[in-house]
């Protein structure tokens, strides 16, 4: 490359290199600094060096593995849930989306309104005595469920999650249907294939790789979820409720506990580094082949 | 056929109304006035009233809806227009000279899948340094950072879409690069821009963790505002008004979303596919 | 082209206009009485004429979720934000090295006694003026116990319910002279998962959730066993019969569906609501809940809360504002921090709403008009306690320790001897 065709490339690559830098290079420093460091609000400016510490008490802390446990869980869940429910509705409701192309404004509604919001609504339609859900059941059948107590909060939240968010899988795979093919479908209906097989042996394939990422996409943001169960629930009846991102919410404001919440979130970083790689190179030779 | 058609139309009724149930009792419980909320949860309002909403709307000592929506506003537009301007110009040199496709790239579109508390603890203790800390600036930079992945790809998506003759043609004309890029190239990322404008936009709205940490009063975002309403461990909660703050929170995305939901819709395919 | 340049730099102005100079910002509790009280005090203030302009006083409320977390880093990082910021009992400890002492008035030793004085001190130093006292009352439905003592059918199955449940047959009686297991028996009496005929759906609401506010209110119950955080040695004492007592007979409750089966997600909030429905029969909560509750339910009543074998029991803690350390006027902030510790200035914030904890003369002056002051003065210096450690520096660590371990035995995730068993280890690391 010519150099002049280099300092071009340079000054066009400069503004988002220097902010990248600039916004998140001196918190990588500091991470790592106080990540091996023992700190306390009270020492913020003097950190001690103590090693790998933090990152051993991080490990021998039975709620860091539970809150990784619980994002775990919750993050293939409700990505499992998501993508079900997007691809049913994204391929059944597609002859009424293709004449009305309201429908799909109203039904992804919930994924534009706020997970904070959407905690706090879940909040109020919930209460027993100010919830209309709550309210029928009662009405209705002289009963209702505890939604939050320990034995329903997982499923509650996971409901939570998997409504507001279904929308974003079946937009995503809404897309792609349309953008099928039409003539093997008709080619197939013209052979007398019924839809149900149409569906498996010719649409779902073509659909995969959408549905792939789609589920990828949200498992990334269940794992990572924070907003709604915290509006919601906070971090739960003895701390159930606590996901990664609560654990090290908590560890640093609630405990004060900075080196143990750095070190948490380094070794989240490592976790979903080494799963992006993974998920990358499997992306990859899936392409390739 | 036409079973087929009423079915249809009964499950899309049946998911709209499950989805965005949370959305519709909140806001029939802003349409009660205080006295009712308790009495009768239910859906239906015996007496409806806009004085929550007028509550709300209100400027009063205890809250200023305008000023947690202006400070929403500045700090959703920094967040949303911000990476544009950054990614637009790299997001080429990466199209046509495959500038960073070993590095930035991948680390950029990484950023989508890394927790963001991650960042939130070293950024709280070096905004505090620079005096960043509960401005709106300050919280417009990192949602701009949350924004960055999704402008980066839809704009290198963008960009490989273009032909690459119209830009040998005004090569030929004599152009330099600057004059391509302002005349050839930019007019025609104007629908990637405005589709990574709207995406960006809802995110950096509806964002909460950087609100609830970096802001404390001037520069409180509207989400982490509302939240006020549901006061931990003091002041009763006047659910009628809570319920009306969360609605005039939720609209601004709620409008954009629903005039906008086709562009949403392409964006996420483009961005994703390739992603 | 200039004129577009011109707006820009306006723009730019405008988004980063800093906090307005030269007042004395003081940052308060938000969103209840305390802030209305404030906010005429400060008025008042503003109106005095041997206050100079640079020297008045501005107002900032946040939000109490997280305020302490985030007031915390606020002044580790030496913020400038504010002056005079707002300081509890149980977390002064933790600010006061990021806080200077301060001087009050000559009146403040008459206007609010010693012992107020002593929930904003640390370390034999002043930390703060005393603005706010809190405690707890046991609210009950006066109509639905005046009911039951009148019903002597209704006395029979109370006797059984008691006596099934608690293993003690236990008759109605009037809530003043409540123990705690007659708080118990009536909650189940009045619970129609065990009284299907009760008028209410529960008996009482504990408020569950897994945050430190809802361990201060259970701390009353406990305590009048004769619990403590550790002994005089400085040993925890969280092992006891007492922190079982009352542990063990909350759980009961819970099970038995004598408080809402969602309260371990309930906080003040949710709580209130329940008993503003009419659906429940009595609860301890903050006083501060007192117009809220007769407001809804008329016919309550506020006392203070039953009584255990140790004698009668409030958990007490103060709200008060103290001087920030990096304060960039601090000769103003202290100005009107001692300005607030006058008789003239405690009177005026009581009139306003405000709950100071009052002595004498003062508290007298405010009999006709505040009568709940007095009853709050009264149960603050009769029965208020402290626990021992609950001012040092990890009290409010301890409380989010405890609120944890404890609504997971509530809640049934974990058993008791493990929740004590947690709990004294987390202790143990952040007292000793």
């Amino acid at each position: 490359m010519p150099r002049h065709t280099r300092r071009e490339t340079a000054v066009l690559a400069a503004p988002l290199v220097l902010f990248l830098l600039a916004i998140l290079g001196f918190p990588v420093i500091l991470s790592v600094v106080y990540g091996l460091s023992e700190t306390t609000f009270q020492t913020l400016r003097s950190p001690s060096f103590t090693g790998l510490d933090n990152f051993s008490r991080v490990i021998a802390d039975d709620r860091f593995w539970q809150a990784a446990w619980f994002s775990l869980r919750f993050g293939v869940i409700t990505a499992v849930l998501q993508c079900a429910l997007g691809l049913f509705l994204a391929v059944y409701l597609a002859p009424l989306i293709a004449r009305h192309g309201w429908t799909v404004a109203v039904l992804i509604m919930p994924m534009v309104v706020a997970p904070a919001m959407m905690g706090l609504m879940y909040r109020l339609s919930l209460h027993e005595f100010a919830g209309p859900i709550p309210h029928y059941m009662w009405q209705w059948f002289g009963w209702s469920p505890a939604f939050l107590n320990a034995r329903n909060v997982f499923a509650t939240v996971v409901v939570a999650e998997t409504l507001q968010w279904t929308p974003f899988a079946f937009l995503l795979l809404l897309a792609a249907y349309q953008t099928l093919p039409r003539d093997v479908a008709e080619a197939a209906r013209v052979d007398g294939t019924r839809p149900w097989r149409l569906f498996w042996k010719i649409e779902l394939p073509l659909l995969m790789p959408t549905l792939w990422i789609a589920l990828f996409i949200r498992f990334i943001d269940g794992f990572r979820v924070f907003d709604n169960i915290y509006t919601l629930v906070g971090s739960g009846p003895g701390g159930i409720t606590t996901s990664m991102s609560i654990y090290i919410y908590e560890a640093f404001l609630r405990q004060g506990d900075i080196g143990r919440a750095l070190a948490a979130a380094i070794l989240l970083f490592g976790a979903a580094f080494t799963l992006l790689s993974l998920a990358q190179r499997l992306g990859r030779r899936r392409r390739a082949a | 056929m036409k079973l087929h058609s009423v079915l249809r139309w009964a499950v899309f009724a049946v998911a709209a109304f499950v989805m965005n149930f949370p959305i519709l009792a909140t806001l029939v419980t802003a349409l009660k006035p205080p006295g009712e909320v308790t009495r009768n949860p239910s859906l239906w309002i015996e007496s409806p009233t806009l004085e929550n909403f007028a509550i709300v709307l209100t400027v009063s000592d205890r809250l200023n809806i305008y000023a947690y929506l202006f400070n929403s506003l500045t700090a959703a537009l920094i967040g949303a227009i911000l990476p544009i301007l950054l990614c637009f110009p790299v997001a080429w040199a990466l199209a046509r000279r495959g500038t960073g496709r070993a590095v930035l790239f991948p680390l950029v579109v990484n950023l989508r899948a890394l927790p963001l508390i991650i960042f939130a603890i070293p950024l709280y203790i070096m905004y505090a340094t620079l005096g960043l800390l509960d401005t709106r600036v300050g919280l417009g930079l990192i949602l701009a950072v949350v924004n960055l992945p999704l402008a980066f790809l839809l704009i290198v998506n963008a960009i490989q879409a273009i032909p690459l003759e119209l830009e040998e043609a005004a090569r030929m004309d004599g152009a330099r690069l600057p004059r391509i890029l302002r005349r050839v190239v930019l007019p025609l990322c104007r629908p990637a821009f405005l589709t990574t404008f709207i995406f960006g936009f809802i995110t950096a709205w509806n964002e909460f963790l950087f609100g609830l940490m970096l802001t404390t009063q001037k520069a409180v975002p509207v989400t982490v505002g509302a939240s006020f309403f549901f006061a931990t461990s003091g002041g009763g909660v006047q659910w009628g008004v809570a319920a009306a703050v969360m609605i005039v929170a939720a609209l601004p995305p709620l409008v954009l979303g629903v005039v906008m939901y086709r562009r949403i819709g392409g964006s996420m395919l483009g961005g994703a596919v390739k992603g | 082209m200039t004129r577009h340049r011109l707006t820009g730099a306006a723009l730019a102005a405008a988004l980063l206009a800093g906090p307005a100079a030269a007042q004395v910002t003081v940052l308060g509790w938000p969103g209840g009485p305390e802030e209305t009280a404030l906010r005429a005090v400060a008025e008042m203030y503003n109106a005095r004429e041997d206050v100079a302009d640079e020297d008045k006083v501005e107002l900032l409320f946040t939000s109490r979720d997280g305020f302490f977390d985030k007031l915390q880093v606020d002044l580790a990082a030496g913020s400038t934000a504010f002056d005079a910021n707002l300081i509890a009992t149980y977390s002064i400890g933790r600010y006061a090295p990021f806080m200077e002492p301060i001087t009050l008035s000559d009146e403040a030793q008459d206007v609010f006694g010693e012992t107020v004085l002593s929930t904003m001190q640390f370390d034999g130093e002043q930390y703060g003026v005393p603005t706010d006292l809190s405690l707890h009352f046991l609210y009950y439905r006066g109509d639905l116990i005046e009911a039951l003592l009148a019903d002597e059918a209704a006395a029979e199955l109370y006797g059984d319910i008691s006596e099934e449940f608690l293993g003690e047959r236990l008759a109605p009686k009037s809530p003043e002279e409540w123990t705690w297991d007659d708080f118990a028996a009536n909650a189940l009496y009045f619970s129609q998962s065990v009284n299907p005929d009760s008028p209410t759906r529960y008996g009482t609401v504990i408020q569950m959730k897994n945050l430190l506010f809802n361990m201060m209110v259970f701390h009353s119950w406990p305590r009048s066993y004769g619990a403590d955080w550790m002994d005089a040695e400085g040993a925890l004492t969280m092992d006891s019969a007492a922190w079982r007592e009352a542990l063990e007979t909350a759980k009961l409750l819970y099970d038995a569906g004598a408080t809402p089966p969602d309260s371990t997600s309930y906080e003040y909030a949710e709580a209130n609501t329940a008993f503003s429905s009419g659906q429940v029969a009595a609860m301890v909560q903050w006083n501060a809940a007192a117009t809220e509750l007769t407001g809804a339910q008329p016919e309550t009543v506020a006392i203070a809360p039953p009584a255990g074998p140790e004698g009668r029991f409030t958990h007490i803690h103060g709200l008060g504002l103290g001087l920030n350390a990096a304060a960039e006027n601090k000769d103003g902030a202290r100005a009107f921090l001692e300005w607030l510790s006058t008789e003239e200035a405690a009177l005026a914030y009581a009139r306003s709403g405000g709950a100071p904890g009052l002595a004498g003369d003062t508290a007298q002056a405010l009999a006709d008009e505040r009568p709940d002051l007095v009853q709050v003065g009264d149960y603050a210096s009769n029965y208020g306690f402290v626990m021992n450690g609950a001012t040092s520096e990890s009290a409010l660590s301890v409380y989010e320790a405890q609120a944890q371990e404890f609504t997971g035995y509530w809640a049934g995730t974990q058993d008791l001897d493990t929740a004590i068993a947690n709990v004294t280890a987390s202790m143990d690391e952040l007292l000793n």
